[in-house]
């Protein structure tokens, strides 16, 4: 190969992802736009936005363990269970203690599910060697029985208002609260993805497990901190879900596992590992629900939605299949 | 090495090594099933066990043949839906043409169910083994596109109206007092077992994924290994799906919404490596009869069936975990 098509094939590369991805979100509103007027309307942009910042934590618990070279197959499960169990609890013991330190008790053992679920996926995968497919798909199943199974498989009603005044209708400034505590979580990722040690450590890891180990670092201990990350970031959009919909729902997280690997592949993370920064979680968070709200405002049949979904998720990953060839 | 490793493997050990310790679960379970629960050992309930047995040893034959060359397939239990759907409306319609002969519209009705599933098998193995896409994804791709158009196609509502021949007949038919889905289980054993054992073809699947770079370069064509195990593992979840439409009697999109951890849990618990290259059809079929004792043990004693999942997830933890320190003090030794 010569020079010179390095260079152009190197800065098409750099520059393809983040221009694709704006410009494809940007012709699916165009497209939904074209048909249903609606999709433009203050209402609509407003809700993308908050539907986008919720699943923006999704896609990045995801993103996490991906550049680790794993995957996540639980953060539905994950979700399922916070939004039960925190549900739960602050019905319980709002009697008791009062609203606010009811809630705060219910946001605190949701938190609580999502670090213990992240550190039995950490634990299994990092200490027990164990396949992250395997691991999480054992996970996946055990925490959602549970999560049925402690609800008798019903929906929890009678959550505080205030719970969901707080974490999901507040607006401060304009901007709606999940936009704000999404915007937060996303510096935060963004910042302890670059500019921190675990953070270069999970790219090695996901390289070459074996660079990370000859390089002296404790890959178990980090590798076992990226799926806790992930198991925390799954639970706080179980929270934020659950403050959405208003009660604790047992199956609240069901269709997430596809949609958040679709929306962390398709948005630049790719599942070889080592790659994918923050933005591989917002492009395809947006990407994801202005199609799935695009295709809600036509009316499509509810069954053939994930059929699209599904194409694009091979689509995103033949397109990462072909970018790891090329390098 | 510790002074440990000179000493000669006891009998026990070899024994242990050579069929691990599968068989001696499964007698255990059934033996602590039979003292807890007489009912158990009815003859009925043992024919009911052997019947999902069947059903799962077939499905996770198929699993097993894709793990073995490298891979995953999630979209088993999606491809039984689809098949489910595509073969009663296939009946349904050749009927109401005015075929008369029931022979004919069963007969018919079952290769035209067999159609899509074979479709996702040859999509799969393409998108896997020639654009070189992540098994995972294109898995969990062609599963919800598989499982949305059946749900599209049926509307939500079950397919009933299939001729008698096939709902009484294929679904609760016996020979000799066993369900047909015995023989035809006990078929695929014997022909995945010949395969693996005696013939050319089974070297190539264990040989690309024990490591398919070198297998390339000795000049074996991986790719069409690797297509070939996601067709036959297709062709294989398309089976299960008739027996089980015949079964229940009517084509549901729903159907085999389980067999996809089941299937994977049976390979796995069956000792069949995820790394690839390793797995014998004789420890799957061992291993989902044990997963069959223990779903009907977990019936039998009463337990929710939301508990279920619950305890095969455990199940399918311990089992990988001992396979993985397995693996780890077999490394020290070398």
């Amino acid at each position: 190969m010569s020079d010179q098509t390095q260079v152009s094939g190197h800065s098409l590369r750099a520059i393809g992802p983040h221009l694709l991805l704006p410009l494809a979100i940007v012709a699916v509103v165009a497209f939904f736009a074209l048909l249903q007027p609606a999709m433009l309307s203050g209402d609509n942009i407003a809700n993308i936005m908050k539907q986008s910042s919720l699943f923006f934590f999704v896609a990045c618990a995801q993103l996490v363990v991906i550049i680790t070279r794993g995957f996540d197959l639980s953060v539905g499960a994950n979700v399922s269970l916070v939004s039960v169990a925190s549900s739960m609890v602050m019905t319980a013991m709002i009697p008791v203690f009062g609203t606010g330190l009811g809630i705060v008790l219910g946001v605190g053992i949701g938190l609580l599910i999502g670090v213990g679920i992240g550190a039995m996926n950490g634990l299994l995968v990092a200490y027990g060697r164990i396949n992250p497919f395997i691991v999480t798909l054992a996970t996946m199943s055990i925490f959602t029985g549970v999560a049925t199974t402690i609800s008798g498989g019903f929906p929890i009603f009678n959550l505080p208002e205030a719970f969901s005044f707080a974490f999901n209708q507040m607006i401060i400034l304009m901007l709606p609260i999940p936009l704000i505590i999404a915007g937060v979580v996303a510096y935060g990722l963004h910042f302890s993805l670059t500019k921190t040690v675990h953070g270069r450590v999970l790219y090695v890891l996901g390289d070459s497990n074996e660079v990370a180990l000859v390089a002296g670092r404790r890959v178990k201990e980090h590798l076992f901190l990226a799926y806790v990350t992930s198991g925390v970031l799954a639970s706080v959009a179980g929270l934020l879900m659950t403050a959405q919909t208003g009660s604790g729902e047992p199956n609240l997280g069901t269709s997430l596992v596809l949609n958040s690997i679709a929306a962390a592949v398709i948005g630049g993370a790719s599942l070889r590992g080592g790659s994918g920064g923050i933005l591989a979680p917002i492009y395809g968070a947006l990407l994801i629900v202005c199609l799935s709200i695009g295709m809600n405002l036509q009316q499509i049949n509810g069954s053939l939605q994930p059929v699209v979904i599904g194409a694009i998720l091979i689509f995103g990953a033949a397109l990462d299949a072909l970018r790891t060839r090329e390098r | 090495m510790t002074a440990h490793a000179a000493i000669p493997e006891s009998r026990t050990s070899k024994v242990l090594k050579a069929i691990g310790i599968l068989p001696f679960v499964l007698v255990l379970t059934c033996v602590l099933l039979a003292l807890y629960e007489p009912r158990f050992l009815r003859v009925s309930n043992l024919i009911n066990v052997l019947r999902n047995a069947s059903f799962l040893t077939i499905i996770s034959a198929g699993q097993m043949l894709v793990i073995i060359v490298g891979g995953f397939d999630i979209s088993v239990g999606a491809i039984v839906a689809l098949t489910s759907v595509s073969s009663a409306l296939s009946m349904v319609g050749l009927s109401s043409m005015g075929i008369e002969s029931a022979g004919v519209i069963v007969l018919l009705g079952c290769l035209m169910g067999l159609v899509p599933a074979l479709a996702v098998g040859i999509a799969n193995g393409f998108l896997v083994s020639v654009l070189k896409i992540s098994p995972f994804m294109v898995t969990i791709g062609t599963m919800t596109i598989a499982v949305g158009i059946a749900g599209y196609v049926t509307g939500g509502t079950p397919i009933y109206d299939m001729p008698e021949l096939f709902t009484r007949e294929i679904g609760r038919g016996k020979f000799l007092r066993l369900p047909y889905i015995v023989y035809a289980a006990a078929l695929v054993l014997a022909l995945l077992w010949f395969m693996q054992n005696q013939t050319r073809l089974g070297r190539y699947f264990y040989a690309v994924g024990g490591n398919e770079k070198a297998s390339r370069l000795t000049g074996l064509n991986t790719r069409k290994y690797i297509w070939l195990a996601y067709v036959l593992s297709a062709l294989l979840a398309g089976i299960v799906g008739l027996f089980l439409t015949a079964r229940v009697g009517s084509g549901e999109a729903t159907l085999g919404s389980n067999l996809m951890l089941e299937s994977i849990s049976v390979a796995v618990i069956g000792g069949v490596a995820l790394k690839g290259g390793v797995g014998r059809i004789q420890m799957v079929a061992l291993s989902a009869i044990f997963l069959a004792v223990l779903s009907n043990g977990m019936s039998l004693a009463r337990i929710d069936s939301k508990y279920h999942i619950i305890i095969i997830g455990l199940v399918i933890v311990f089992a990988v975990a001992a396979e993985s320190f397995r693996e780890s003090r077999r490394n020290k030794h070398v």
